[in-house]
């Protein structure tokens, strides 16, 4: 019996001191990974609708650079899937891909035929097609030879500036409610709040981070394999532009530092996760091919299973230590509902 | 027809050695679930009244709901999204007696459903080039042959179910389109419509869709009395706070009738609902929340929210004496609404989202 409540005692107290270190990291969660990104990322728009308003000429070097810029920042954030992203459909208005029926060329070549009027003014163009609209469809209209060059270059060029001018407009509108609204909701769970408790709040984050890993590997990694027989490489995330792996490599990055921060500067398994991305991002800095082309040939094809492989690892990581270590190792079915 | 018939009986009852088998000759399972094991592997598992697992058969992946077979103690259990198998389960004997496969450029979603007389099963399924739902159609007798194929009437049919008494299907069309090259990627949450769709043989008869203010409520899974009052339970796709997340329809009636229940407890679900069951009454109604950790109480004639339960990572939920039964994720069962309410473990068996009533030679 002694021995119990010692035990318990012991149980007891490191779970105070973790209400507070809790609390400490969401903080630091909030303000060191979150609300910079959102900040770039309406930064580097707003500047991408200026640069467009002086050269909206699909090869210019400052746009395309600008356009580069801005995709960095908006995929450094893609993991953060909650809270003002999904308010008014914003992040699909940024981000519409996986598009695996190509309605986003079908919706622009659409716009360029008929040269509808829509295209005019960036605050009606939040009402095309959302197929129309942010940084994918902006790339067939910068890179894709079809799209790129079809019908009239007048009209192409204001289709160029309201895309921008509308990804500026949501991106800004993002970064606006976290600052204003919703990092305060994090940071203060209350029982009548968003977030009812400090749990709650762990849960979001956590979930971030395992669906922006899950992200990375099924979908920006795994789709363009394909099957062994049929390859798809023409499935790899905005590979026009030459930013398939370059997009991995920017969410490794991204979910690296969020893991970080999560498990806790400096403890082991902040060195365990180190060790775990390392070992994807290393394999991604030698694989030089940045569309992953290398798909359609056995060695490269295994090459980029193996970089999966060790995103797949970090989930597993993820889940079996993170999770239980923030009180957040629900069932499957918490985490993966159907 | 009856060669097939016969042939899939097997050889025993051909030879008239011991009368057609019914459910209650197998330890009378009450229940089917998907669990998954210690190692990793994946199981339907007979659960008896008593909440006790009374058999489990391997599956080839991650399973999600099953059907019972009326007539039968036959069941099929379906893979979880975006899987192509279906395992058909001799539950007097314990074993897999068939295998279905999802036809080229389709998939399951993980539901299933008889005709009354249990001669065919329809599946929910994608058709995922196109992007619309499918109503896979099977003949039973013929040793689980796809024959034919029809609209749900909508996209992402999820649950299907059969009003009592009768030969109409009733589809939960989520309204969620996925193509299996991007997993489960939800690839059109702006422009989602979930409906109710009433089927029969192939035709669509009535469907009932949420008002355009709640196009974002993936209606999902549904419970249906044994007057047919359909419950619908919901998952909520959009930003702000969710409105309702059960309703209830009645075949031939406008439009659907959302319960209430205060903002803070649909809050305090997550906006989804993984489960939902009628109670024996026929009027109370649970829904489980796995997120929330919670399984709630309706009374759809009150039309309003009457208790809340904490059940960490509640998922199946169904009928049982008095009340409900309740699994959890963490290898737990929970009776719930009935004097006495329980809750004892399962051991090692992760219990996957459905608990699945079997109504033994129901029609």
């Amino acid at each position: 019996m002694i021995r119990i409540l010692a035990a318990l005692t012991i149980l007891t107290l490191p779970t105070a001191l973790a209400a507070q270190d809790d609390a400490a990291m969401v903080e630091d969660v909030v303000n060191s990974h979150i609300l910079p990104r959102f900040e770039m990322l309406a930064e580097r728009s707003d500047h991408l609708a200026d640069i467009a308003q002086e050269t909206c000429e699909a090869t210019a070097p400052p746009l395309r650079t600008a356009y580069g810029e801005a995709f960095d920042a908006w995929v450094a954030a893609s993991h953060l899937r909650f809270g003002p992203t999904e308010q008014d459909d914003r992040a699909f208005a940024l981000a519409f891909w996986p598009d695996s029926r190509g309605a986003t060329p079908k919706r622009l070549a659409e716009l360029i035929a008929d040269q509808d009027p829509i295209a005019n003014i960036a605050e009606e163009y939040a009402d095309v097609s959302i197929a129309a609209r942010g940084f994918y469809a902006l790339e067939f209209l910068l890179y894709d030879p079809a799209i790129s060059t079809m019908g009239d270059a007048t009209y192409r060029c204001q289709l160029v500036r309201t895309a921008t001018q509308d990804i500026a407009a949501t991106t800004a509108a993002i970064s606006r409610d976290w600052h204003e609204d919703y990092a305060a909701r994090m940071l203060n769970p209350a029982p009548d709040g968003t977030y009812r408790s400090e749990n709650e709040v762990l849960r979001e984050l956590f979930k971030s981070l395992t669906t922006g890993l899950e992200f990375t590997a099924d979908t920006r990694l795994s789709r363009p394999m394909g099957s062994f027989d049929r390859p798809r490489p023409t499935r790899a995330e905005a590979w026009r532009s030459g930013r398939s792996a370059r997009h991995v490599e920017l969410s490794l990055d991204a979910l690296n530092d969020l893991a970080i921060r999560m498990a806790g500067e400096g403890t082991d398994l902040a060195s365990e996760f180190n060790t775990a991305f390392a070992y994807s991002q290393t394999r991604l800095a030698r694989l030089d091919d940045p569309t992953f082309s290398g798909v359609s040939a056995a060695q490269g094809r295994l090459r980029i299973e193996v970089i999966e492989q060790g995103v797949q690892a970090i989930r597993t990581l993820a889940r079996d230590e993170l999770g239980p270590r923030l009180g957040v190792a629900a069932g499957f079915n918490s985490m993966d509902g159907d | 027809m009856h060669t097939g018939r016969r042939h899939f009986v097997g050889g025993l009852l051909a030879a008239g050695l011991i009368p057609k088998p019914t459910w209650a000759d197998v330890g009378s399972p009450a229940y089917l679930a998907a669990a998954a094991l210690p190692d990793g592997r994946y199981a339907l598992c007979g659960i008896g009244a008593a909440l006790d697992v009374l058999f489990q058969i391997p599956l080839p992946g991650r399973g999600h709901a099953a059907a019972a077979r009326p007539t039968r103690p036959e069941a099929v259990a379906f893979a979880r999204r975006p899987g192509t198998f279906a395992v058909v389960i001799d539950c007097l004997t314990g074993r897999a007696t068939a295998t279905l496969t999802a036809p080229e450029g389709r998939h399951f979603y993980g539901h299933g459903a008889f005709s009354a007389d249990g001669n065919w099963l329809f599946t929910t399924e994608n058709d995922f080039e196109a992007g619309q739902g499918r109503i896979g159609v099977w003949d039973v007798a013929a040793g689980y042959v796809r024959v034919a194929e029809w609209s749900s009437g909508g996209v992402g049919p999820h649950d299907i179910q059969r009003l009592p008494g009768t030969d109409m299907l009733v589809v939960a069309n989520g309204g969620i389109d996925t193509h299996p090259d991007s997993g489960r990627v939800k690839l059109n949450i702006p422009t989602m419509a979930p409906n109710l769709a009433y089927i029969t043989d192939g035709t669509v008869q009535q469907v009932a869709a949420l008002p355009p203010a709640l196009h974002k409520n993936s209606i999902r899974h549904m419970a249906i009395s044994t007057r047919g009052q359909v419950a619908f339970a919901m998952q909520w796709q959009g930003g702000e706070d969710v409105v309702a997340l059960l309703g209830t329809h009645r075949r031939g009636a406008s439009s659907p009738v959302l319960m209430n229940a205060p903002a803070e407890a649909l809050r305090a679900m997550r906006g989804y609902v993984g489960s939902v069951a009628f109670a024996p009454d026929d009027r109370r109604v649970a829904v489980t929340s796995p997120r929330g950790g919670l399984v709630q109480v309706y009374d759809t004639q009150a039309g309003h929210l009457i208790e809340s339960h904490a059940v960490e990572d509640a998922s199946g939920v169904a009928h049982a004496r008095g009340g409900f039964a309740v699994t959890s994720g963490l290898g737990s069962f929970h009776r719930i609404g009935a004097v006495p309410e329980s809750r004892q473990g399962s051991g090692r068996y992760t219990w996957d989202n459905h608990l699945i009533a079997i109504t033994p030679d129901s029609a």
